[in-house]
């Protein structure tokens, strides 16, 4: 077999649709945009948990921003017939994530979770990914970020604070996943259940715009909700295939 | 986490079982009280490395009164979450409650007293000791309460309530001095007054957004910061999708679209000022219609008559057959609730339009039932009367001021400086006050006046208790308890008073040794007023389970009675044209103030993270900027980024222009919160205070600042200042990211366009 048949093959069985069905856990959030509002407790909140730094006027100014969750706004109409529909924008955790296939070190990965993971140990700052990610939420750490004493009081241990040079983003609070999981170990139980673990923005979502669970489970909350006949994935024509469901929002015909 | 269920929470904590109730946090939720160090092998019990240890505890960063739940990893505070057993927050919490962190560490806090060195306002303060500084105030104070001048001394607190409260009352109340005011830009002053004067009641109703299905509100942003935004955020979630077949609708009703106007299924902009008007206008029509059969219906139509359709439209600036639209689907749409707020009681009008909007309420009769405005029990404990001052009030302290009445202030939590515009003369006044002493825990522009600083704790280091404003329809009561040992040599403002009284003498009548002994004290009075419970003993037991629950209170509502308006009341219904400062001629734009949720009254701007969140509806961090339409945009000839002076009768300011596509012609707005000269490095030197140039015009009945009834000019000024924003393009292009459910006019029986704006059924499909 020749290098590029062979690399095809690869690919083929990479990409097959169900490869992480011989796995526990497929991890998925849906958004009801219908209940969203757009008040960014949820970006707060994300920053809390995943020591995500405070960069500064400048850096934002020059598109460096670093929170891994955002609300994007997209206005529609012309005064007074003028509507702001809001949609959080965060990882999408792609079970064939373009991001994954480009990274040169494999420092993205798909893990037996369905979590899209980034390894920051491997990460060489080529940016690639970054590129690739038709959603853009991946973040550069183009400088080393502190925290004014004693601010980095505040700081969650559980999450490594990242360096320059380093690409990140949204784990789904994999820190959560694993403790949830450790603790199920200790129970004596094989699996996490249902409710059991929730990221830092869908425990704090004050509209439960945001549920998250495991797909695998059909009695799960997220299971239900992705019966809705309202779900869709945004970017559905670049065959992702993300771990994030949105629900549509209603618009009456006012 | 477990739902809990709002009905039920409390029957499984504090009163019906010690600590079942609250999940995974209770087990570990009491705080053990550290007095020395302990070095790490024999770590204090419940402490484990690598174990985070939760305290529950209540929100201080708004008035709401969410209950939250800290998360402590060894001795730090590492993260702040809704506490599920909280009535209000229900494990959910808001932007600016997740930053309460970067009030505790943030890097600006005063670290010890402060005694002025240099002249005030200069900044110069010397360190001093607790010791030496309370001695010297006490000293002071009780020479002053001796010779019966203790009426010279004013305490100028925020918004504090609970035992906090009654022992502030308590110590004026022994200096002999009526000066205890509680200022907050943001209390609705006008609509405590509309609901007096409709209701009879004098705490803030619940207003039933959850099992309301047609919310109309006039100008309250309730998702985005007024009165208790998680929890209204809570309603509206559930109001949407949570309920068998049935959508709410919600229309909002403001000049500029705010983030709850974004939400709404409709977004209607009246005239600034008219929407009271409007609600009468929709009142006439129902009432014209036959939707109300009550007894004093001849006094209604006599109230009503000269809001017929024409003039109201004429008036509003909204169609006549949108009013009677929005009125047929208020008046079908069962049970359906009327909100009023923000910008609509901040006019010269506040009041009257605010009890027009309760009056829609009473016509279709959404008051006492479930989905509508219900009734709550006064507060559980702490002081009745308010203390919140007016704008008015705020005038006559400074008035005192300038007549030297006023021998000392002492400042705890407040920031007049910053919220009182530059009009009110309030900066000016403090100048007279021969000794000026703060509690504030940050150097706020107030507190950079002060000779004396005396740095309080803040809340996530001190003992407290709360009862929510508005509560959700009985009676609860929250306990906060320091989650962190205090970082610095600060202290709780209820130990300050106390220490400040045993040191004048006084210690017969302030007994307790600190404000955690006060508070259990005050509780045992919580307690004895409870149903008495064999699972809970005696104090000891109970109060343990408040503090690990973090809330304590009924959990049902009493049955309402039948609710009918006062005598002349009805008679009194009517809305004037709203009154502005300035001209229309010279100052062609109202000018619309607003608060946002990240910054709140500016309080929010000394944490990075508030600062770093991109506005809501903007995406715009770090600045002040002025809203204009597309359309006025283009008139002026100014784009995005020109810099503008926006002047009024009280002043001119400076700020760049945003192009708002949501804002009526006529209408400016600017976001407050910005602006701070001190305040810290992260406030200080980003944007301008657009309470600055706002008249002291004022609400007639209440004297609160009508802070929305300013009119101004723009002038170009040449300047450019690109807006630091976190946002791409601002439409969609095409590209099918936010999709749409679009529910049609086929949707509704027939079809009509009444149809469409009545519940909308949603079919949830299961696999």
């Amino acid at each position: 077999m020749s290098l590029i048949d062979d690399f095809l093959a690869r690919w083929r069985e990479y990409r097959a649709p169900g490869y992480y069905e011989e796995f526990d856990y497929h991890w998925t959030m849906t958004v009801d945009l219908d209940r969203c509002t757009g008040c960014e407790a949820c970006v707060t909140a994300c920053q809390a948990e995943n020591n995500t730094p405070i960069v500064g006027e400048e850096a934002i100014a020059r598109g460096r921003h670093m929170q891994w969750m955002r609300i994007e706004r997209y206005w529609e109409g012309e005064y007074p017939d003028v509507k702001l529909r809001a949609i959080p924008m965060f990882c999408q955790h792609c079970d064939a994530a373009p991001c994954e296939t480009v990274c040169p070190v494999s420092a993205t990965y798909h893990n037996q979770d369905g979590l899209n993971a980034q390894i920051y140990n491997r990460c060489i700052g080529t940016r690639s990914c970054a590129v690739y990610c038709p959603y853009e939420v991946r973040y550069f750490n183009y400088n080393n970020h502190h925290w004014d004493a004693p601010l980095e009081q505040q700081l969650n241990p559980d999450v490594s604070v990242r360096e320059k040079g380093v690409m990140e983003k949204c784990t789904f609070c994999i820190q959560r996943i694993r403790q949830a999981k450790d603790a199920a170990k200790d129970d004596g139980r094989r699996r996490v259940q249902d409710g059991e673990v929730q990221p830092a923005c869908v425990q704090t979502c004050p509209t439960e715009a945001l549920v998250f669970g495991d797909r695998k489970d059909p009695e799960s909350g997220v299971s239900q909700m992705l019966g809705n006949e309202r779900a869709y994935t945004v970017l559905e024509e670049l065959n992702t295939d993300p771990s994030v469901v949105y629900l549509k929002k209603v618009e009456a015909d006012a | 986490m477990p739902n809990v269920d709002r009905r039920h929470f409390l029957k499984l904590v504090g009163a019906g079982g010690v600590g079942a109730g609250a999940g995974f946090m209770l087990s570990e939720s009491r705080k053990h009280p550290v007095e020395h160090l302990v070095p790490y092998p024999v770590p204090p019990e419940e402490f484990s490395p690598g174990i985070a240890t939760w305290y529950n505890s209540v929100c201080s960063m708004c008035s709401a009164g969410c209950g939250i739940s800290v998360r402590t990893r060894e001795g730090r505070a590492k993260k702040i979450e809704g506490n599920p057993a909280h009535p209000v927050s229900q494990g959910r919490l808001c932007a600016l409650g997740q930053s309460g962190l970067q009030a505790l560490y943030n890097p600006d806090r005063i670290a010890g007293p402060l005694v002025r060195a240099g002249r005030r306002g200069e900044l110069e303060f010397d360190p001093t000791t607790w010791e030496e500084s309370l001695a010297e105030l006490a000293n002071q104070l009780e020479l002053m309460r001796t010779a019966g001048r203790g009426g010279g001394v004013a305490l100028l607190s925020g918004g504090v309530r609970g035992h906090l409260a009654s022992l502030l009352e308590l110590f004026m109340g022994w200096l002999g001095s009526d000066r205890l005011l509680h200022y907050d830009f943001n209390h609705p002053a006008t609509l405590y007054a509309a609901n007096e004067r409709f209701f009879g009641e004098s705490e803030l109703p619940y207003y039933d957004i959850e099992n309301s299905r047609y919310v109309l509100s006039f100008g309250a942003d309730f998702i985005g910061h007024w009165l208790s935004p998680v929890h209204h955020g809570l309603g509206f979630g559930r109001s949407r999708q949570a309920r068998d077949g049935i959508r709410g609708r919600f229309v909002q009703i403001e000049p500029r679209m705010s983030l709850t106007g974004a939400a709404a299924d409709e977004w209607i902009a009246a005239s600034p000022g008219t929407e009271g008007i409007l609600a009468l206008g929709i009142a006439r029509r129902i009432v014209d219609q036959g939707g109300y059969q009550g007894e004093d219906l001849d006094a209604w139509q006599a109230a009503l008559d000269a809001y017929a359709p024409e003039s109201v439209a004429e008036q509003t600036g909204v169609a006549a057959d949108t009013v009677a639209r929005l009125a047929d689907s208020f008046a079908e749409t069962q049970p359906g609730l009327a909100i009023g707020g923000g910008a609509t009681g901040n006019h010269s009008n506040g009041v009257d339009a605010l009890v027009a909007v309760n009056a829609l309420n009473h016509l279709v009769g959404n008051i006492g039932v479930e989905g509508g405005v219900i009734f709550n029990p006064p507060p559980a404990f702490g002081p009745t009367a308010s203390r919140q001052a007016s704008l008015a009030r705020m005038l006559e302290l400074a008035e005192d001021a300038r007549a030297g009445r006023i021998e000392l202030l002492i400042v705890s939590n407040a920031n007049p400086v910053f919220n009182l515009p530059e009009a009110a003369g309030f900066a000016e006044a403090l100048a007279e006050i021969p000794q000026i002493v703060s509690l504030s825990s940050f150097l706020d522009e107030t507190t950079a006046q002060a000779d004396l600083i005396l740095p309080s704790n803040t809340y996530l280091e001190s003992w407290g208790d709360d009862t929510p404003a508005p509560g959700v329809g009985f009676r609860v009561g929250a306990v906060s308890q320091p989650v962190v040992e205090p970082l610095y040599d600060t202290r709780a403002t209820g130990d300050i008073v106390l220490e400040l009284a045993h040191r004048m003498g006084l210690d017969l009548a302030f007994p307790w040794p600190n404000m955690e002994e006060y508070l259990k004290y005050s509780w045992r009075e919580v307690w004895s007023s409870g149903t008495p419970d064999p699972a809970i003993p005696d104090f000891d037991t109970f109060w343990t389970s408040v503090v690990r629950a973090g809330v304590w209170g009924d959990d049902t509502r009493a049955p309402s009675g039948e609710f009918a308006p006062g005598a002349n009341v009805v008679e009194g219904i009517g809305v004037a044209a709203p009154e502005f400062a300035g001209a229309e001629g010279e100052y062609p734009f109202a000018l619309h103030p607003y608060l946002s949720n990240a910054l709140h009254d500016g309080r929010g701007a000394n944490l990075p993270w508030m600062q770093e969140l991109p506005d809501a509806l903007t995406g715009v961090v770090y600045g002040t900027w002025v809203e204009v339409n597309p359309v006025t945009a283009e008139q002026l000839g100014v784009q995005e980024g020109d810099v503008v002076a926006i002047e009024s009768p009280a002043g001119s300011i400076e700020a760049p222009v945003l192009v708002y596509p949501a804002i009526m012609p006529g209408v400016v707005a600017m976001p407050i919160g910005q602006g701070h000269e001190q305040y810290g490095r992260y406030a200080h030197e980003h944007g301008v205070n657009p309470i600055n140039v706002l008249a002291a015009q004022t609400e007639p009945d209440t004297g609160a600042l009508a802070w929305a009834a300013t009119r101004v000019r723009l002038v170009p000024t040449g300047g450019r200042e690109d807006l630091v924003k976190v946002s791409g393009e601002a439409r969609e292009l095409g590209r099918e990211i936010v999709q749409i459910a679009a529910v049609g006019a086929g949707a509704g029986a027939g079809g009509a366009a009444n149809a469409r704006l009545n519940s909308i059924p949603i079919t949830v499909v299961n696999t």
